[in-house]
C-alpha cells in the first residue's frame, strides 16, 4: 500500500514535469506563416523608379511588356496564394473594404486588380509563402518590378523578380 | 536551464507530502468505515446518487454534442478537394452561382486534376436549402444538392448503401437526412415521396458518408434540379487534385481570372472556417459544462455537509482514540468521491447505450452526438472532481471543531 501510494506520486510528478516540458517544445515551433523565411534576393534594396499605378497598367501595359507597378496587396479577403510567392494587388485609389467583405473588394477592384507571382531565374513561381518571403502583409504597399502578362480578358499578372516593400508610416 | 515559476514548487509539495503520508497511511481509516457510512442513509445516498449521476449525464451530452459537431465538420473535408465557387458568396456555398462552363474551362486549364480512365474528377454541383415535405405531412428545411455521376469520384466517402442511384424525378437520401427535417426516418424510406421546388420527388436509394456533413443530404440529378429551380448556373465546382498537386494552382487562376469572379478553397480549409462560426456555440456549450459541474459540486457539499453534521460525536470519537485529522479527511473525501464514481460510471454506461450516435438536427445540418473517450474522460473527470470538492468543506469543517467539545455534541 505505501509502495504504491509512493509510485502514484511519482507518476503524478512525472506526468505533471512532461506536460510542462511538451507545451515548451511546441510552443516555440508555432510561429510565422510557411515555411519559408525572408528572402533578399526578390527583395529590392531601394524603390524602383517610373512605377505607375495598376489601374494605369491595367489599361496601357501589353503583353511581354517591361513594368514597374505600384499597389496596396488587397483585392480579397486573401489575397495571398498558401504555398506560392504569389499575390493580388490592387490600385491605392480604391477603397479598402474590410468591413463590407469580399462582394465589395470584387466590385472595386475589378478594373484596378493584377497578379504578381515571384518567378525564380527559369521564369517558375517560387513555391514559398510570399508573406514570409518578402515580409508583408495585407496592405502592404509594393512597387513591383517584372514583366507583364495579358490575356484576352484583360486580366494582367506581373511575372516579377523584384519587389521593393514601401516603409509603413 | 529555463522552465516555468510554479515548477520548481511542484516537486518540493509533492515530496514534502510523501514522508508524513508514508507514517499516514498505516493510521488511516479502513476502507470498509467509508463504504458503511454510505449505507447507513441509504435514501440520502441513493438520491445524491442520482443528482450526481444526473450531473454526470448532462456534461456527458453537452460534450458529446460538442464532439460530434467537431468530429462531423473534421471529417467532411477531403484534403485532396478543391472548392471552386463564386468570389461574391463569401464562405456561403449556398448563395453561390457561377458559369455552367466552369467546370470544363478548369479542366482544359488546369493540370492538377486527376483523370482516370479518361474521366476527369470533377464534380459539378447545385447545393441550397429549400423547404422540404415528408409523405406524411412533415415540413422542415433540408439540404438538396444537385449532382451528377461523378460526384462519389471527389466524395469519396459517399457509399451507395441501399437502394440505386436516383433517375429523373428520384432522390437519394443521406443516413441523416431524416434527423435533419425531424420526421421520421420511415418517411424516407426507399419508395416514399417527398417534397421540394414544387415537385414530387420518389427516395430511390440510400447513402452513407462516414459522418460528414452531406450525410444530412438529399441528393438528385443536377439537371433535374435545376429544371426544379429554374436556372441554368451552378453553384460550385468541386475537385479532386490529382496526387502531388496542391489547391495552389487552382487558388492561382482563379485569382488571376478576375473575369470569371471565382474563389477556390480547399475543403478543409472551408470546413475549418465553419468550424470557427460555430466557435460561440462551442463556447457556449462548455460554459454549460462548468454552470452544470458547478451546481453538481453544490449537491455534493449538500450531501456531505448533512452526513458530517450527524455525526460530530463520532468523528471526535475517532480523533479521540488515536485517527489523525488527516485519516478522517481522507475517509470523509473517500465516501464523496465513491458516491460521485459511482454516479459517473452509471452515468457513462447509460450514456454509451442510449446516447452514443444519436442524431441531432442543427442548422447546417444533423449529426450524431459522439461519448467517446474524450466525452467519458471529461465525464468522469467532472464526477471524480465534484466528489472531491463537495467533501472537502464539510470534512474540513468538521475537524476543526476541538474534541472535547465535539464529543459532547448532541
Amino acid at each position: 500500500m505505501k509502495m504504491l501510494m509512493t509510485l502514484m506520486m511519482i507518476g503524478l510528478f512525472a506526468a505533471a514535469t512532461g506536460c510542462n516540458e511538451s507545451k515548451l517544445v511546441t510552443g516555440s515551433g508555432s510561429a510565422g506563416h510557411g515555411s519559408g523565411t525572408m528572402n533578399s534576393k526578390y527583395l529590392a534594396a531601394s524603390e524602383p523608379p517610373g512605377a505607375i499605378p495598376v489601374g494605369e497598367a491595367r489599361q496601357n501595359a501589353k503583353d511581354k511588356d517591361a513594368v514597374t507597378l505600384v499597389g496596396r496587396i488587397g483585392g480579397s479577403s486573401n489575397p495571398f496564394i498558401d504555398g506560392l510567392a504569389a499575390f493580388t494587388i490592387v490600385d491605392a485609389k480604391v477603397t479598402n473594404c474590410d468591413d463590407e467583405g469580399c462582394a465589395c473588394e470584387a466590385r472595386e477592384a475589378k478594373d484596378n486588380i493584377a497578379m504578381v507571382k515571384i518567378v525564380d531565374a527559369s521564369g517558375k513561381p517560387v513555391a514559398d509563402d510570399a508573406r514570409s518571403l518578402l515580409n508583408v502583409q495585407k496592405l502592404s504597399m509594393v512597387v513591383v518590378q517584372g514583366t507583364a502578362n495579358r490575356d484576352d480578358q484583360g486580366n494582367l499578372s506581373v511575372l516579377a523578380d523584384k519587389v521593393f516593400v514601401r516603409p509603413t508610416n | 536551464m529555463n522552465s516555468p515559476s510554479h515548477l520548481p514548487s511542484l516537486p518540493l509539495v509533492l515530496f514534502s507530502f510523501l514522508s508524513p503520508l508514508s507514517t499516514a497511511t498505516q493510521m488511516l481509516l479502513p476502507w470498509e468505515y467509508g463504504v458503511r457510512n454510505l449505507a447507513r442513509r441509504p435514501v440520502r445516498t441513493l438520491l445524491t446518487l442520482a443528482a450526481l449521476a444526473t450531473v454526470v449525464m448532462l456534461v456527458l451530452v453537452v460534450v458529446g454534442f460538442i464532439r460530434g459537431l467537431e468530429r462531423s465538420l473534421a471529417v467532411s473535408g477531403d484534403p485532396d478537394v478543391v472548392l471552386v465557387y463564386s468570389v461574391s458568396s463569401e464562405a456561403n456555398i449556398e448563395n453561390s452561382s457561377i458559369a455552367a462552363r466552369t467546370p470544363s474551362l478548369l479542366t482544359a486549364t488546369l493540370d492538377g486534376t486527376w483523370k482516370r480512365f479518361g474521366v476527369n474528377h470533377v464534380s459539378p454541383e447545385v447545393y441550397s436549402g429549400t423547404r422540404v415535405k415528408t409523405g406524411d405531412g412533415e415540413e422542415g428545411l433540408g439540404l438538396v444538392r444537385g449532382v451528377t455521376r461523378a460526384a462519389p469520384l471527389v466524395r469519396r466517402s459517399v457509399r451507395l448503401i441501399e437502394g440505386t442511384w436516383p433517375g429523373d424525378g428520384e432522390v437519394m437520401v443521406g443516413q441523416l437526412a431524416s434527423a435533419k427535417l425531424g420526421g421520421r426516418p420511415e418517411a424516407m424510406a426507399i419508395g416514399e415521396s417527398i417534397e421540394f421546388e414544387g415537385r414530387e420527388w420518389t427516395i430511390s436509394g440510400r447513402f452513407s458518408a462516414g459522418g460528414a456533413a452531406y450525410e444530412s443530404e438529399i441528393w438528385c440529378n443536377l439537371s433535374d434540379f435545376q429544371n426544379a429551380t429554374k436556372r441554368q448556373d451552378l453553384g460550385l465546382v468541386a475537385m479532386l487534385l490529382a496526387p502531388g498537386s496542391t489547391s495552389a494552382e487552382v487558388e492561382l487562376f482563379c485569382k488571376e481570372r478576375t473575369d470569371l469572379e471565382l474563389r477556390a478553397i480547399g475543403e478543409t480549409t472551408y470546413y475549418q472556417t465553419l468550424q470557427q462560426h460555430y466557435r460561440p456555440v462551442r463556447l457556449l456549450a462548455w460554459f454549460v459544462v462548468v454552470l452544470v459541474s458547478g451546481a453538481g459540486v453544490f449537491v455534493g457539499l449538500n450531501m456531505m455537509y448533512g452526513a458530517v453534521a450527524g455525526r460530530v460525536r463520532e468523528i471526535a470519537t475517532l480523533q479521540a482514540i488515536g485517527f489523525r485529522r488527516r485519516a478522517i479527511l481522507f475517509s470523509l473525501v473517500q465516501e464523496g468521491v465513491l458516491l460521485a464514481a459511482a454516479g459517473a460510471l452509471l452515468s457513462a454506461l447509460l450514456a454509451l447505450l442510449f446516447l452514443d450516435g444519436l442524431a441531432v438536427r442543427f442548422t447546417m445540418g444533423a449529426f450524431t452526438l459522439r461519448i467517446d473517450s474524450i466525452a467519458i474522460l471529461i465525464g468522469c473527470g467532472v464526477g471524480l472532481t465534484l466528489g472531491v470538492l463537495g467533501a472537502l468543506p464539510p470534512a474540513i469543517k468538521a475537524l476543526r471543531a476541538s474534541v472535547a467539545t465535539s464529543l459532547k455534541a448532541v
